[in-house]
């Protein structure tokens, strides 16, 4: 796995001529990550009689092409109307969507292309660059430091609860419980289920998500004509393309908030199972930690859209890892495309990188080659896709229940799952009305039955000791960098506080005190 | 969610709304108890974690709550959940359709129950104005969504007569 400058430009140029596959994969890609309840997975599985019709080498630039830019497309209703495509663009319409309700959906869209493709073209180079290494982190993180990278994802909701601390808690809290629901990976006692057998597997992500963010939404949104404010119509009626340059210039300017968001987006989907879900809830957390301005997080802040974005679309390049090095997928759509390798004989592992290094390293080189399509094919689209925000809520409210709803039953095909999805649509209704923030209900959902699972296999090595919990280096190293982050944004609000009291007194702080 | 009244004296919190969330989570909390007192203690002790934290919470937020009554300074009223009640008619209207939608979808299947569905709650929304391109809206977004998932997906939406219909067909 050396680096060879003369391969990896002769293997670009090879992949760009797979543009004809690319393209129509991007298109693709953006529907289907759209779409709640559709997936690439699911799409590449339903196209599998296609993929493996075709060469093994074309049938990968397939597959990846639409996997970058389905992680794309989950952001566009995020933004536009407040429903997350995938569980991994959640955390997306938090300031996404407010800055769509302030007529600056075209320039949020500019914003999120930009910090996906730049977060995804940056982490596929560096994965490729430092793929040996990266491949170990999975061998580092075991239970007990996965344990703490989702208390990271959790700690979010602290960040959301800094509103109203007690709401923010009890509605994470509530869904950590909800998220419980199922039978326990160990015994296979069934838990909350209220005797319904399709809970035994835990409550599904998609109707939890359908529910919480687009069924509540719409029974809110009939309110008004609009979900845009007066001013915000009036600004996006007016909106041109300077505006959607404006946007690529705000997001160039955050190239170093890419960068890290990226990176921690890089690092958690090298980790199989982890996923783009808790990889863009830890870095909005870590993003609005470190920010000069975290009060500003979740008013349509732009550091707080590029997070979750850039981090969403470094997992993407991150699941590959594993995949390629050791064979081990880094998540369902991974899993998929290891199956298509099978199917034509190929043996995943590091002979592969010595045996054809065009299938080796060709998933990543696609990768790089899909985003760097990504920019022009998507870019010019931002401004006509944002005018969707001014239809009439008459006309979308029905369109946003049904479609969502028929999503919901999609992944399992019970019927259930639209109940179910109507269920949380209540719930989140009275949530939003009532000022508990439903993004914390759904962390809880989506990262408690990670947290119970990872906590149970730490008990059971250990035989019940809690104490496990600080058994590792690594672990502890996490540890302290949780407590320093939960603490930090108090001692730096602490030292606000007092510089403005010094300046409201006409003194001038002095350095270092 | 306090305003003030025409004799300068703040309005009363109507915080029986807020109460919804907390006592829902503490009556599931203590149900899920339940459901695993006899299991293993490494399948107990995540859930009593999570659940007696969420009790604690809402215990405090309670407490709070209950001065705040005592005080005068909030009444139990649900006037947050009813508010806007010039829309509560359409908005129940809406939710029976919904409920409707789910239950007929499974053997009307996707086409012709969408259609259904849109068309009735479009009109509802907009007061039975504009009916013709309520009902060409409502047709073309059923059938575009037949094309896009069903015949080029091939994704397993609810099928009824519309679909094996045009199966044989097709």
């Amino acid at each position: 796995m050396e680096f060879n400058p003369a391969l990896f430009i002769d293997l670009f140029a090879h992949t760009f001529t797979y543009w004809w596959v690319i393209i129509p994969a991007i298109f693709l890609g953006l529907v289907v990550g759209a779409i709640p309840g559709f997936s690439a997975a699911n799409t590449i599985i339903i196209l599998l009689p296609l993929t493996l019709a075709m060469d093994p080498e074309m049938g990968l630039v397939f597959m990846v092409a639409l996997y970058a830019s389905s992680r794309m497309g989950a952001g566009i209703p995020a933004i536009l109307v407040n429903i997350p495509g995938t569980a991994g663009a959640a955390a997306t319409p938090l300031d996404g969507y407010p800055m769509t309700r302030a007529g600056r959906g075209h320039q949020a869209l500019s914003i999120s292309f930009v910090s996906s493709t730049a977060g995804g073209l940056l982490t596929t180079i560096i994965a490729l660059l430092a793929m040996p290494w990266l491949s170990q982190v999975a061998y580092y993180l075991h239970s007990v430091e996965m344990i703490v990278v989702m208390l990271f994802g959790i700690s979010l909701i602290a960040s959301i609860a800094a509103k109203d601390t007690l709401k923010g808690l009890i509605a994470g809290f509530f869904g950590l419980m909800i998220g419980s629901i199922g039978a326990d990976v160990i015994y296979a006692t069934p838990r909350g289920t209220m005797g319904f057998l399709e809970l035994y597997d835990g409550v599904p992500l998609i109707p939890a998500l359908v529910g919480l963010f687009a069924v509540s939404e719409a029974f809110i949104v009939i309110e008004q004509r609009s979900i845009m404010s007066e001013e915000g119509q009036k600004l996006m009626e007016e909106a041109g393309w300077a505006e959607t340059w404006e946007g690529v210039k705000i997001a160039g300017s955050k190239w170093w908030h890419i960068t890290w968001t990226s990176i921690i987006g890089l690092i958690i989907g090298v980790v199989p199972g982890a996923g783009a879900g808790i990889a863009a809830f830890v870095a909005y957390q870590q993003s609005r930690t470190f920010s000069k301005t975290p009060e500003k997080y979740g008013t349509g802040h732009v550091e707080g859209l590029v997070a979750p974005e850039s981090a969403n679309n470094g997992v993407t390049s991150g699941t590959l890892v594993p995949l390629l090095v050791i064979g081990i997928p880094g998540g369902a759509t991974a899993a998929i495309m290891l199956v298509v390798l099978q199917y034509h004989g190929v043996t995943i592992g590091p002979d592969l990188f010595l045996t054809a290094p065009n299938l080796a390293y060709g998933p990543f080189a696609a990768m790089a080659v899909t985003y760097a399509m990504l920019i022009p094919l998507i870019m010019p689209l931002a401004r006509y896709m944002s005018k969707v925000t001014v239809i009439s809520t008459t006309y979308m409210t029905p369109l946003i229940i049904s479609f969502t709803l028929v999503g919901a039953f999609v992944s399992r095909s019970y019927v259930f799952d639209m109940y179910l999805a109507l269920a949380f649509g209540l719930i989140g209704y009275i949530a939003r009305k009532t000022g508990y923030h439903v993004a914390a209900i759904l962390i809880g959902v989506i990262l408690g039955p990670m947290l119970e699972n990872y906590f149970l296999r730490a008990m059971r090595m250990s035989q019940n000791d809690i104490m496990v919990l600080f058994s590792s280096n690594l672990g502890n190293v996490l540890w302290v960098a949780l407590v320093l982050s939960l603490v930090f944004p108090y001692v730096l609000e602490y030292r606000r506080k007092q510089k403005r009291a010094l300046e409201a007194r006409g003194e001038t702080p002095v350095r270092g005190k | 969610m306090s305003h003030e009244s025409p004799s300068g004296k703040p309005d009363k919190k109507h915080i029986g709304g807020e109460l919804i969330i907390p006592v829902a989570g503490v009556v599931f909390a203590i149900y899920y108890f339940s459901t695993i007192i006899d299991s293993p203690f490494e399948a107990q002790v995540s859930a009593f974690f999570v659940g007696t934290i969420l009790m604690a919470l809402v215990a405090v937020f309670i407490l709070k709550s209950a001065i705040s009554v005592i005080r005068g300074e909030a009444d139990l009223s649900m006037e947050i959940l009813l508010s806007a009640r010039s829309f509560l008619p359409k908005r129940l209207a809406l939710f029976a359709l919904t409920v409707a939608f789910i239950i007929v979808v499974e053997w009307g299947g996707f086409t012709l129950t969408t259609f259904a569905f849109l068309a009735l709650a479009m009109l509802l929304l907009s007061n039975g104005r504009n009916l013709k391109f309520v009902l060409i809206l409502a047709a073309s977004l059923a059938i575009g969504g037949y094309l896009l998932f069903i015949v080029a997906f091939h994704t397993r939406f609810p099928f009824g007569p519309f679909e094996h219909l045009m199966n044989r067909v097709l």
